[in-house]
């Protein structure tokens, strides 16, 4: 890491870090006055966010492609973005982020832990697939959390009136029909993006290893999540599949992806999606 | 009897479940070691350690998941049960896509239509205007202003063909990849020419089962290995073919010819040793493709003895030792063992243009060129595949992001007031096409308010 991505990279871990904990303080103290000074601390780190990424940049000469910590660095900035685009189109959708802020901290905590160091673009990432097939995925990755985060505040908004109690801060959501049909938007929007990562990766694959599918277990893993959140959208255009079910099925469909992204490159050292330098 | 055998293979519970189970075959194979994947030593190691567990997963096929009979079923019926899926949708899809006869259509008379709404026109806004900034909206409409139907993509179903379609069409390149698949492996080093030979392939290449292997003539003019930092960044392979067109290929970008790949994947040093005797002369030497890359040991013989060969390609001494500072081709040097009769004769490190003496002989590194190595296939699935993809993401994006609306209107006259009466419908959404309806309403009846819901 350079200096700058190292100062800019912690600062927007502090930043959403301290915006986590506002949206806990906010549920907690039924203070929702709050939530919209976090979506300005938000903004803040977002900012600090996009700094650490351009002094990566600009430190080695490519943006962060590979790599666990690439990854929960564009990852998350992706659905930082897509939080803060929400928010932006639809105020009530700024408390997407009490789900998707702490799932970016985690993610780039991870990501510090694993292999930040500066590499220059290897040779087996120079291909334009590459870049379709990365930001298409980091897109798929957004729109997914995007739903699990829907998804939670459905299912903690529709707790809350289901007990009877009064808190303010959920009266700040959507309403549960309207959370409702956004997870089901957000899911349909990871599932395009999805499929467009998956075969741009095949072509990809195809000029870098000969096969456009290797049954590698990034890419198992990657097509397990595709046909979940497949059954995911048959279960509901076909089944009905509605409310709180849908929303349980977004928040845990969501695991098949982190899986994708970080679990299999954590356990198996052999995947041909390591790209570690040979 | 044929009914009651298809209606379970046409139901979409039953694709549901034959997704699943492929989902659990996917992740099995994550679970239990893939034959193909593992080396051969630890294979027989897990079997020898657990003799019963890998003889039921060998009896289930579960050691090659995914050519195992149990998954090539799977697949079997899942393409049976999309066939008859799709043959049962088609009269759906014709239906859904036509448009209804001109007839009076009432908005207050519509159910199944969740969005009812009345705007207020202004008077310069006529039925005929209302219609024409509809259809440019995108609405195919049917009807006139005293009662009228609208649809926008309304072609949207025909993408769910689209998109099962397209599991065909990778289904079948996929068969015709399986039948004419060659793949092979050949090491060339520079100034090496190939003719086509399937002898030249290490080791035997897998020939296809229909078709012919790759039919290509080059020349490796050169091989350039790249490094930044550690990094192998490039490896630039110029090649000139039978007509003496050069041609480059890199990683990632192979040489294709007769619908072949020539993918460079690796690279090694090609070293041209020679022994000279006591008066100077040569008396044996060879371009040598050493794999020795990695620290790896190789051995070659030359006049009678052996060497054996380890390669660092930035070469320095460490407490004593030869070692490299990274992998970049800086300072390269073999550090040279020779034996006879199984005795080490002589030890020592040799860069190029340097030599290692031993008995009354030297070992003399002349030249150092790189041999390279390119993964070869040749199938014809591959143009039908890739079209599969490019169906299937079209039709994905057209069929969730061009999704239908549907509206029934009519201009009424209320009071002495002219008002738009609407129903609308969308598909999968409610709340959500409820606001896109009361944003175009409120756009088309501009100068005028929503009168009431």
């Amino acid at each position: 890491m350079s200096n700058w991505e190292t100062l800019f990279f912690w600062m927007t871990l502090v930043i959403y870090s301290l915006a986590s904990g506002g949206y806990i303080y906010s549920f907690v103290f039924k203070n929702p006055r709050f939530m919209s000074k976090v979506t300005v601390l938000i903004s803040a780190g977002f900012i600090a966010h996009t700094i650490a990424i351009s002094a990566r940049y600009l430190a080695q000469g490519h943006l962060p492609w590979a790599g666990d910590y690439e990854s929960a660095m564009m990852g998350g900035w992706f659905i930082i973005a897509g939080t803060l685009y929400v928010g932006w189109r639809n105020k009530p959708l700024q408390a997407l982020a009490t789900a998707t802020t702490p799932l970016v901290v985690i993610m780039m905590g991870f990501g510090v832990m694993r292999n930040p160091v500066l590499t220059p673009m290897a040779a087996s990432l120079k291909n334009y697939w590459l870049y379709i097939h990365v930001y298409f995925a980091w897109l798929a990755f957004g729109g997914y959390a995007l739903a699990m985060a829907a998804g939670v505040l459905y299912l903690l908004k529709r707790k809350s009136e289901l007990r009877g109690v009064v808190n303010p801060s959920y009266e700040r959501f959507p309403s549960l029909d309207r959370l409702d049909e956004l997870i089901f938007r957000y899911v349909v929007f990871g599932f395009i993006t999805d499929t467009i990562m998956i075969c741009a990766g095949a072509i990809w694959a195809k000029d870098l290893w000969g096969s456009y599918w290797s049954w590698d277990p990034v890419e198992t893993w990657s097509l397990v999540s595709w046909i979940i959140y497949g059954i995911a959208i048959h279960l509901r255009v076909t089944f009905g599949w509605r409310n709180s079910r849908f929303a349980w099925i977004a928040v845990l469909a969501l695991s098949t992806v982190i899986i994708s992204f970080f679990g299999v490159t954590f356990v198996i050292d052999t995947s041909l999606h390591t790209f570690q330098v040979r | 009897m044929a009914n009651k055998l298809l209606k379970p293979l046409m139901s979409l519970r039953f694709t549901l479940l034959l997704l699943s189970l492929l989902g659990v075959m996917f992740l099995l194979g994550l679970w239990i070691p893939q034959r193909s994947m593992v080396p051969e030593a630890l294979y027989s190691q897990w079997k020898l350690h657990h003799p019963a567990l890998v003889g039921v997963f060998e009896a289930l096929g579960f050691v090659s998941i995914y050519t195992s009979w149990i998954m090539l079923g799977l697949w079997a019926f899942f393409f049976i049960n999309l066939s008859l899926v799709m043959w049962q949708r088609l009269p759906l899809i014709k239906k859904r896509i036509a448009l209804p006869e001109a007839r009076l259509f009432d908005p207050s008379a519509s159910p199944g239509y969740p969005f009812h709404a009345s705007f207020r026109l202004p008077e310069e806004i006529t039925g005929a205007t209302l219609l024409s900034s509809l259809r440019a909206r995108g609405y195919a409409i049917v009807g006139g202003e005293n009662g009228f139907y609208g649809v926008k993509n309304r072609l949207s179903p025909i993408a769910f063909g689209l998109f099962h379609l397209s599991f065909f069409l990778i289904l079948l390149g996929g068969l015709m990849s399986v039948y004419t698949k060659f793949a092979g492996v050949l090491e060339l080093a520079q100034g090496e020419v190939f003719q086509g030979d399937v002898a030249s392939y290490v080791p035997t290449p897998q020939l296809p089962k229909i078709g012919t292997p790759p039919k290509a003539t080059f020349t490796v003019a050169s091989i350039a290995p790249q490094m930044t930092n550690g990094t192998p960044t490039g490896l630039k392979v110029q090649l000139v073919d039978g007509h003496g067109a050069t041609h480059e290929a890199d990683v990632n970008r192979p040489y294709k010819v007769d619908s072949s790949s020539f993918l460079v994947t690796n690279v090694g040093p090609a070293p041209l040793f020679v022994v000279r005797d006591r008066s100077g002369r040569e008396i044996d030497g060879a371009y040598m493709k050493l794999h020795v890359m990695g620290g790896k040991e190789d051995v070659f013989s030359l006049a009678g003895f052996h060497f054996r060969a380890h390669f660092y390609p930035d070469y320095f001494l460490k407490d004593g030792l030869p070692a490299t500072r990274s992998r970049e081709f800086k300072n390269p040097a073999f550090s040279i063992s020779a034996e006879r009769d199984g005795k080490t004769v002589a030890q020592g490190v040799v860069p190029p243009k340097g030599a290692l003496a031993f008995a009354d002989y030297q070992l003399v590194l002349k030249d150092l060129p790189y041999w390279v190595s390119f993964s070869v296939f040749k199938e014809h699935g591959v143009p039908i595949i890739f079209a599969g993809f490019a169906v299937a993401s079209l039709a994905v994006v057209w069929r969730f992001l061009l999704y239908r609306r549907e509206i029934v209107g009519a201009v009424r006259e209320e009071n002495g007031e002219r008002h738009l009466v609407v129903a609308g419908r969308s598909e999968f959404y409610k709340s959500l096409a409820e606001d896109e309806f009361t944003i175009l309403f409120t756009k088309l009846s501009a100068k005028s308010g929503r009168a009431n819901t």
